[in-house]
């Protein structure tokens, strides 16, 4: 990293000596072009520029036309007739609403407890207890697990009969209960087994963060009578608000998209009730009923939401000067 | 640093620059992929697991001891109960780039495919003689558009009872008693309070709730009923009656992890004798037989209390796409599937029987070759409505979703009764 930074101020001396170096008036317009930063590294950005521009934002302008017709079943879609009929629809389905709700719970939730989990663990691992190493692993394992291999497992530890979880709770006296079948408990579940698998990768952004803070702060701190708790609260986890911002991004988006999670649980498009979100309803749609149109609006409203929740952090980091 | 020694490093730059970029389209000219010929035939299915893999196996194996000129390439595509094989063929006929053919239901399945299939009337039905070869349900399933788009491979049972012998017996229930579904009820009481063993197994997935659906309004309002239900003129307290036995059903008897359990996972628990019944297509059996389950001895079927005398009617076929890549090809494989040899060599490891009627039961098993006199006496023989031969895919859709939001646990009968009269 330090390299790069390095290597970039070099290129920027350079530019530098080259503007200032008193030849650009006498060139023509056209030799300045060409001898210019912007053409001649071009071949850099251009392909990377072309292809992202291509499959990614032309792909997104299309979808977005596409979901203006009334594009459904085989053959060409019709771009002459553009409406906003399918937003309408969707306004009127109850299905999309339950769909955004169960969307919006599993965001909110999920990304909370992913950091409020994932704080106390790097706080735990900062303080240098024995084998913070080996639990530092343990706890980022999950996250580098595939979600088909650990959706399976929660299918298994969820299972009403002989599920682990139950197991658990009947000593207690508890359940069974029916964590994957139960509309009332089924969200729960679900957000429960992703928050086990991303409070790692949580942990870690924050214990980056941590580990950047100066030990004289610490001292400091305990110099002026704090306790464990308010030395946290009061100097050390202010100063992990970027190490938050961009976990929180990362999170929400993952939650927005959490489609894989739960086709792998509910092997299909179709989850159980209670816990469709809108990247399985845009699937079914789509794949199942062959509602290309009505699919697309579905997925340019989860692109729309995606952005509402990226547009501040970006927007923060260009006042910054970060990009 | 002098502006000659950075003009030269950036030279160098740039060759590397230029370098990659030429990489990049060439990588890109790649992705165009070569062209097959005309005589490569392009057959896609979703059998890729237990008796699906074998059948699959033996049916492409004897096309091509009999049709060795043909280049056939074969390409199964697994997982999510076909829901990949749709996937992909969608998006196949989508982009103009369809299969020589691909496996799929007939019938009102074929609707959505409206525009992208194509006609072998004459060059597939009418030359190898399908059309009198054929049951008439499975002819008229394969209609499409004033002509035929689709040809028959085999026909799966959709109401056989399945059950586990010993466990019958232990609870002293005489299945062949059963002739209506409160006797069928009572016995899952007697089952219930006798032994340990779940009384009905049971997945609550949408498309397994709908076909246990179907055969309980086959048994309880008759196939008059039903047959009017799936043209759109469903009597609604049939339906309502449908729903309310149903519950009664669902409600008391099924395994506790209903809701989250797979067909195949709770279909174990009837080999191992942790329950009595299940209602399933007869797929199930090609499990118990692949487990060297006795028939008759171990597991049995009886047909689901009140019908009968029908035959719950499911079908497999190919499809033939239109702008067919390798038209003369296709035609000569689907010639094949339609004929003797094809329906034998596959039927007999599907687990399905062939919808010709002129096959001889030799190579088939008992379980099997009752069927397939069954198939032929059956007064009746009402179309699935779980797959896609009774109604076209979206109303399908429309029903499970229903289903799945106000059937599978807890179970709403008013809203479920309502969705059902809305979707069709």
């Amino acid at each position: 990293m330090k390299r790069l930074v390095a290597f970039l101020r070099t290129v920027r001396t350079e530019r530098r000596v080259r503007t200032d170096g008193g030849t650009a008036d006498e060139r023509s317009t056209a030799g300045r072009w060409r001898d210019s930063d912007f053409l001649q590294s071009a071949p850099f950005w251009g392909p990377p520029l072309v292809l992202m521009g291509l499959f990614v934002y032309g792909a997104i302008g299309w979808n977005f036309l596409l979901s203006l017709t009334d594009h459904s079943g085989f053959g060409r879609p019709d771009y002459t007739d553009l409406g906003l009929q399918n937003y309408w629809a969707m306004i009127q389905d109850p299905s999309i609403w339950e769909a955004t709700r169960n969307t919006v719970v599993l965001l909110v939730v999920f990304t909370l407890a992913c950091l409020a989990v994932g704080l106390v663990l790097a706080i735990l691992l900062d303080r240098e207890i024995r084998f913070g190493r080996t639990f530092r692993t343990v706890y980022l394992l999950p996250f580098a697990l595939s979600f088909i291999v650990t959706a399976q497992f929660w299918r298994w530890m969820y299972n009403v009969n002989d599920g682990i979880i139950n197991q658990f709770f009947g000593l207690f006296g508890l359940g069974p209960y029916n964590w994957l079948g139960d509309p009332r408990l089924v969200l729960g579940a679900v957000i429960f087994a992703l928050v086990w698998q991303f409070s790692g990768y949580t942990m870690v952004i924050y214990l980056a963060a941590l580990r950047s803070i100066p030990t004289a702060q610490y001292e400091a701190a305990r110099v002026d009578g704090a306790g464990t708790f308010r030395m946290y609260r009061r100097v050390i986890v202010p100063q992990l608000r970027p190490a938050i911002v961009s976990a929180t991004v990362v999170l929400v988006l993952f939650a927005l998209k959490a489609f894989d999670f739960l086709y792998a649980v509910f092997d299909g498009y179709r989850p159980r009730q209670g816990s469709d979100i809108l990247a399985t309803k845009m699937m079914r749609e789509g794949f199942n009923n062959s509602e290309w149109a009505y699919s697309s609006a579905i997925g340019l409203t989860l692109f729309v939401l995606s952005l509402a929740v990226i547009a501040p952090y970006l927007y923060t980091q260009y006042k910054r000067g970060n990009l | 640093m002098s502006n000659n020694n950075s003009r030269s490093r950036r030279r160098v730059l740039q060759g590397v620059g230029a370098a990659s970029a030429a990489g990049m389209a060439s990588l890109a000219g790649c992705l165009t992929g070569e062209e097959e010929s005309e005589n490569t035939l392009e057959v896609l299915h979703g059998w890729t697991g237990g008796d699906g893999a074998e059948a699959a196996d033996a049916l492409f194996s004897a096309f091509e001891e009999e049709h060795s000129d043909v280049d056939l390439n074969n390409k199964p595509i697994g997982g999510g109960g076909n829901e990949n094989l749709d996937q992909t063929v969608s998006t196949r006929l989508n982009s103009g780039d369809p299969p020589s053919a691909f496996a799929g239901w007939p019938g009102s399945n074929l609707e959505q495919y409206d525009g992208v299939l194509g006609d072998i009337q004459s060059d597939v039905w009418e030359e190898a003689g399908l059309e009198d070869a054929h049951v008439e349900e499975a002819v008229e399933a394969c209609q499409f558009d004033d002509g035929y788009s689709a040809v028959p491979i085999g026909s799966h049972r959709m109401n056989d009872l399945f059950y586990n012998v010993g466990v019958l017996e232990d609870a002293g229930v005489d299945p062949e008693s059963l002739d209506d579904v409160d006797a069928l009820i009572d016995a899952l009481g007697t089952i219930e309070s006798e032994t340990d063993a779940t009384p009905l197994a049971m997945s609550l997935e949408a498309w397994a709730i709908l076909q246990t659906w179907t055969v309980v309004m086959l048994s309880t309002q008759g196939y008059d009923a039903y047959m009017s239900f799936i043209e759109g003129d469903g009597d609604e307290s049939a339906v309502r009656d449908t729903f309310e036995t149903l519950e009664e059903l669902l409600s008391n008897y099924i395994n506790d992890d209903a809701a989250s359990v797979g067909f195949t996972e709770v279909n174990q628990d009837i080999m191992s004798g942790d329950a009595a019944f299940i209602h399933e297509g007869n797929w199930v059996a090609g499990a118990y037989i692949n487990e060297d389950l006795e028939y008759g001895e171990e597991w049995d079927a009886i047909r689901y209390p009140g019908t009968e005398d029908m035959y719950g009617l499911h079908i497999d076929s190919f499809i033939y796409p239109g702008d067919n890549p390798s038209p003369e090809a296709t035609a000569t494989f689907l010639r094949f599937a339609g004929g003797e040899t094809a329906q034998v060599a596959f039927n007999q490891y599907k687990g399905s029987i062939p919808t010709r009627s002129d096959v001889s039961t030799e190579e088939f098993n008992d379980y099997l070759t009752e069927t397939i006199e069954d198939f032929e006496a059956a007064s009746e023989k009402p179309p699935t409505l779980a797959h896609g031969l009774a109604v076209d895919q979206s109303t399908q859709s429309s029903l499970e979703d229903v289903l799945n939001n106000n059937f599978a646990d807890p179970f709403d009968v008013d809203a479920a009764t309502a969705g059902f009269m809305d979707a069709i």
